[in-house]
């Protein structure tokens, strides 16, 4: 089978842009949840430093619990799956699609339907929470963008949101 | 015919005169005005009919407790707004508003016959009229009384205007911009905490509007705000209800007062998270109660200063004050000077504040102290008073067309309550002021009691010489509650306030009581001869005044309203005529008709196919759960029924999960992957519950246990290939897995690659034939399900869904979690027997089912149903009884879960919850469906393939 199958994107590979925000789907990344009792251990695995404060972020790794972090890396990445250890690595790169929110508006958008407090989320952080209904990982990479992680079935929904709300 | 426009003063634009309708009558009133200023300086005082008796109504107040003049506004197709408040409706070119609940005209209203039926209609009058007969309710009563009894019409047509909506965060929030909320703001404005003003008027300033003498301050303090960057000031906004931890409400109006609104939002929904709430909403004044006070021209008498000193309109040419309180003196004095003729000034009081007194004398009013109105003369506007001097005697008329009531003000404590702080009582100024609070709140200005109107005495009744029983002094105006209803009810028994609000509906309308409900806790407080604090009080509960329904869905309607999920395929399903059904949240393809087939016809083509050759399914949509670590085993044993810790990686088992009382939640085929991975799969509906219960037990029961979950359901596009030719069809597509049915047997999991893409390789069965589940990640679900497609045609692969899928099931007797069970279903109940591990010493339900009631004989059991007739399909959810012939009710002992017809039986089958089911086998039964009782025997559930040949292959 030389001919590889190609991938199918559940929101418009398109960006979209209104006054003051653009909204576009990221590039496809690898992304690897990571559970241990301490940050430590997972260190060892990884040979990285990895964020010890829930909400803070290094080197894509995301600290989103006590025990849980969120590691996002480019597509293709590779880990050790930890074989053994007290600790759990589980790929999930097609769980979630990426969406960018950028420009001036992007956080009073993002605050429309999400009940943070984004003039107080310091650049860096990432959280788990919601859009309305659906949940959200938020990560703001600087203060005008946003990267929003979204499983792959609520995201047309979170696309027709966000577009909506950005063209009002 | 009396109000009319002054010839100066106000502070509407008089450079802009804007033409609305009222009633399809057309008007003009200038920019700034709302619907009430603008009628009203067209002389018009009647405004619409009373809920109960039909009483024609002007208008009682300038602001949102108005509870008379309610109107609705067209503006167009679909955007009929009933009950808007016309002292809240600003005017725009083009307004059209209509009177409400009046047939055939506002004038002649043939309801208004209840008004001289008065007397056959006391409290509580519906209540014991229209108890029986009961079969009467639904036919007659509820649809008459709901016809002439009642407020606008609800709209009947889609909505057809966005709703916008946003969270919010602010250190401090004021509610009320009169000049206690922006006094606060201003304090606050030189800080930096991040400070929310909002306002239900067009403009703030509150009372400040009607005061021309602070509009310079006004205008001051308004750009010191707007210059401050801290500070954000939301007008047109109101706050209807104060939530837990300083969750604020308020809805916006962004568009209804502008002519043409284009398709901007028409209103947005403001969640608002606030550091400190400040109060700031201002005091109501309270009607008097006297026979008569409900005809139009009679009014709150700060309602006349706002329409004339801030809309510049007189609500008449001459106008009496009957006070109880000194601002009506001074609203009074304001109205003289802007020159409104004042015909009286009318005070119970026996004594005055002589500056007071003086000022009137300067103004040449003639004053009347220790009298009281004790009838208004015109049905459709004030035409004359009667007054009496408070021993009964002086009887006399004074001709006006106006009369104004200065009752007092009760400080507005509907979010202080919202926030549950307490109440205290204050004899000053009779009315209850906020206490403790419960919130960081605090009120500020008159809603904190800290109002600064003059002295004022608090009168029930107002003295009368005539027989009170026999008089028309109302209380809640919307509601048509008066004097002696409240009255009536104390006669009749009820003691507390609670309770004779709701007998009375007294403070049960729209306004929820804002001019209503301290007069009614006076009189009863009279009534019972007890303290006012000793008969309760009524708690005011949200919205602060009624709200859209659009406003509160916000975004969430049409496509947003929920999110329907989606797999990767199913682009592909729609593309090729997929019938859908949705799935818990998610839509999957049901069937896939082609050309001319219904239903039934696809449904036997799908399950054919698979049967004799192959099919493909979508099976996306099932939950998975990876759990990971050196506990894992452990952990599954734990939560399942049967043993989990010898099985060998590279194989699968069925799984089944009880709830602690013993009964199926849910089930699934899970694999181990390696030692410390396995891959669960869960139904599509209960992958969140199911991840939630594990979790719950992980992290409160066994948090010793180093194993960790991970919802993968989303990771993984899931195909599942189903049929004698599935492995012909699979073996040229798969690298790196042999399989072989020596080498891949059925319930087992390989790793390897399908057209290049990494895959997790089940080779399971949902159907009975040999299968394969082919687990990719998600992106590539699509691509090679076309691809598999396409490989496919040498075999006629057949695309099937749901409902194949659950009759291919069905004929082998596999259960759907859900459907063939209801949450009292054990594993015995269900002949599942042989998936409870004996020997395990425990799982989750374990002890459940050694209950008694659970090993008792008699319960329902799962057990197969075979109808006589073999063309009949049962209905599922059809009753089972074992004799036909006994007198109804019938003694119903059991359901039927699932029935279908089996294209590959040539017959139909169903599956029963049946009483003791499984000792009855080969029983007749009787199954009575609408037309026929159908008869059918018990039987096994597996219909096809007992044997299971057709699996291990």
């Amino acid at each position: 089978m030389s001919d590889l199958l190609t991938r199918a994107e559940p929101v418009p590979t398109a960006p979209f842009a209104a006054d003051g925000v653009t909204i576009s789907l990221a590039p496809p990344m690898a992304r690897y949840s990571l559970r241990a009792r301490q940050g430590q251990a997972l260190e060892t695995l990884l040979g990285v430093k990895v964020p010890k404060k829930i909400g803070a972020t290094e080197g894509g790794i995301a600290c989103l619990g006590p025990d849980e972090w969120l590691m996002r890396a480019p597509a293709g990445t590779s880990i050790p799956m930890a074989a053994g250890l007290a600790i759990a690595v589980t790929d999930v790169s097609e769980r979630s699609i990426c969406l960018c929110v950028e420009g001036p508006r992007a956080a009073q958008l993002i605050m429309s339907g999400c009940p943070q407090d984004l003039e107080l989320f310091p650049v860096g952080k990432a959280t788990r929470t919601i859009f309305e209904t659906v949940e959200i990982i938020l990560i703001r990479n600087s203060n005008d963008q946003f990267h929003i992680e979204v499983w792959r079935s609520f995201s047309s929904w979170l696309w027709t949101a966000l577009t909506t709300t950005a063209s009002h | 015919m009396s109000g009319f426009r002054l010839p100066t003063g106000g502070r509407v634009d008089r450079s802009r005169p804007v033409r609305f309708s009222f009633d399809g009558v057309s008007y003009t009133g200038f920019a700034g005005d709302t619907l009430a200023s603008a009628l009203l300086a067209n002389g018009v005082m009647l405004f619409g009919r009373s809920f109960k008796y039909h009483r024609p109504r002007g208008l009682l107040a300038a602001g949102s407790e108005e509870p008379n003049a309610l109107v609705s506004v067209d503006r167009g197709p679909g955007r009929f707004t009933p009950n808007l408040r016309a002292t809240n409706v600003e005017v725009h070119e083009g307004l059209k508003a209509v009177s409400q609940n009046r047939w055939p005209s506002l004038k002649t209203d043939f309801g208004a016959i209840n008004d001289r039926l008065g007397m056959f209609f006391p409290a509580g009058f519906y209540n014991k009229t229209f108890m029986w007969p009961r079969s009467f309710w639904d036919k007659l009563y509820e649809p008459a009384i709901r016809k002439i009894a009642g407020l606008g019409d609800a709209p009947t047509e889609d909505d057809p205007d966005q709703y916008a909506a946003t969270h919010a965060h602010c250190d401090l929030l004021i509610i009320g911009a009169g000049p206690a909320g922006i006094d606060a703001a201003l304090e606050a404005a030189g800080t930096n905490r991040r400070v929310t003003v909002i306002d239900e008027q067009d403009e703030a300033g509150g009372s400040a509007l009607a005061d021309p003498s602070l509009w310079q301050w006004l205008e001051r303090s308004m750009k010191a705000l707007n210059d401050a960057p801290n500070v954000t000031i939301l007008t047109r906004t109101t706050a209807f209800g104060y939530y837990h931890d300083n969750f604020i409400g308020a809805v916006q109006r962004l568009t209804d007062h502008l002519p043409d609104d284009g398709d901007a939002p028409r209103e947005k929904l403001w969640r608002i998270r606030a550091g400190e709430v400040i109060l700031a909403q201002g005091a109501i004044e309270r009607p008097l109660v006297f026979a008569g006070n409900d005809t139009p021209g009679v009014m709150l008498s700060s309602a006349a200063k706002t329409f004339a000193n801030r809309y510049g309109v007189a609500v008449g040419k001459s106008v009496a004050l009957m006070a109880t309180h000194d601002s009506g003196w001074h609203d009074v004095f304001a109205l003289a000077k802007a020159g409104v003729g004042i015909a009286a000034i009318i005070d119970v009081r026996d004594t005055v504040d002589a500056d007071l007194l003086k000022q009137a004398a300067d103004l040449r009013i003639t004053v009347k102290l220790s009298h009281s109105v004790i009838g208004v003369s015109g049905r459709y506007g004030v035409k004359t008073i009667e007054i009496a001097h408070n021993d009964g005697t002086g009887i006399r008329s004074i001709a006006c067309d106006a009369l104004l009531m200065a009752g007092g003000w009760t400080p507005s404590v509907h979010l202080w309550s919202h926030s549950k702080g307490t109440l205290k009582w204050c004899d000053d100024i009779g009315a209850y002021v906020p206490d403790q609070p419960n919130e960081n709140v605090r009120c500020v200005g008159a809603c904190a009691g800290a109002c600064n109107f003059g002295q004022g005495a608090v009168i029930d009744v107002l003295p009368t010489p005539m027989d009170q029983s026999r008089i028309k002094a109302f209380v809640d105006f919307q509601n048509d509650v008066t004097a002696k209803d409240i009255k009536l009810a104390v006669r009749e028994g009820f003691r507390s306030i609670e309770h004779i609000k709701r007998y009375t509906t007294n403070g049960m309308a729209t306004d929820q009581g804002k001019t209503s409900n301290l007069n009614g806790l006076q009189i009863a407080s009279t009534a019972l001869a007890k303290p006012i604090t000793d008969i309760g009080l009524t708690t005011f509960r949200p919205p602060y005044t009624p709200q859209t329904f659009g406003a509160l869905a916000g975004h969430a309607k049409g496509a947003l309203f929920q999110a329907t999920r989606t797999t990767n395929i199913d682009s592909w399903a729609e593309e090729h005529s997929a019938v859908f059904e949705l799935v818990a949240q998610w839509r999957r393809a049901r069937y896939f008709p082609k050309a001319g087939e219904d239903m039934h016809a696809a449904v036997n083509r799908e399950c054919v196919a698979v049967r004799s050759s192959v099919g493909i399914f979508d099976a996306s949509t099932l939950g998975k759960i990876e759990v990971v670590g050196p506990d894992a085993a452990e952990f599954l044993n734990r939560m399942y029924t049967n043993p989990w810790k010898a099985l060998e990686p590279g194989r699968c088992r069925y799984g089944l999960l009880l709830k602690e009382d013993g009964f199926i939640t849910d089930d699934g085929v899970s694999a181990r992957l390696a030692p410390d991975r396995f891959h669960l799969t869960t139904t599509t509906g209960g992958a969140a519950r199911v991840l939630n219960m594990m979790e719950d037990y992980l992290q409160t029961e066994w948090p010793d246990l180093n194993v960790w979950l991970t919802s993968t359901t989303e990771q993984y596009a899931v195909i599942a290939l189903q049929g004698p030719n599935a492995r012909k069809l699979l073996e040229p597509l798969v690298e790196g897995i042999d399989l072989s049915a020596e080498a891949f047997p059925h319930m087992a999991i390989r790793e390897g690659a399908i057209c290049g893409i990494p895959t997790r390789l089940f080779r399971v069965s949902f159907t009975g034939e040999l299968g394969f589940e082919i687990n990719v990640p998600t992106a590539y679900g699509r691509a090679l399900w076309e691809r598999i497609m396409a490989e496919g045609d040498r075999y006629d692969i057949t695309p099937y869904g749901t409902e194949t899928m659950h009759v291919l099931r069905a004929e082998k007797g596999f259960i759907i979690v859900g459907q063939d069970t209801d949450g009292t279903v054990t594993p015995y109940d269900a002949s599942l027997d042989w998936a409870v591990g004996k020997k395990k010493l425990d799982f989750v339900g374990k002890r459940s089912l050694a209950r008694p009631d659970i090993v008792a004989a008699g319960r329902k059991q799962l057990v197969g149903l075979l109808t006589d007739d073999p063309n009949v399909v049962l209905e599922e959810g059809a009753q089972i009884v074992a004799d036909p012939n006994q007198p109804i009710p019938m003694k119903m002992i059991g359901h039927v879960t699932s029935s279908y017809w089996s294209a590959t039986l040539g017959r139909s089958i169903a599956m029963a919850l049946v009483a003791g089911g499984q000792d009855k086998m080969g029983e007749t039964l009787h199954i009575p469906m609408p037309g026929k009782t159908h008869t059918a025997k018990i039987s096994g559930m597996v219909f096809y393939d007992p044997q299971g040949a057709r699996l291990n292959v």
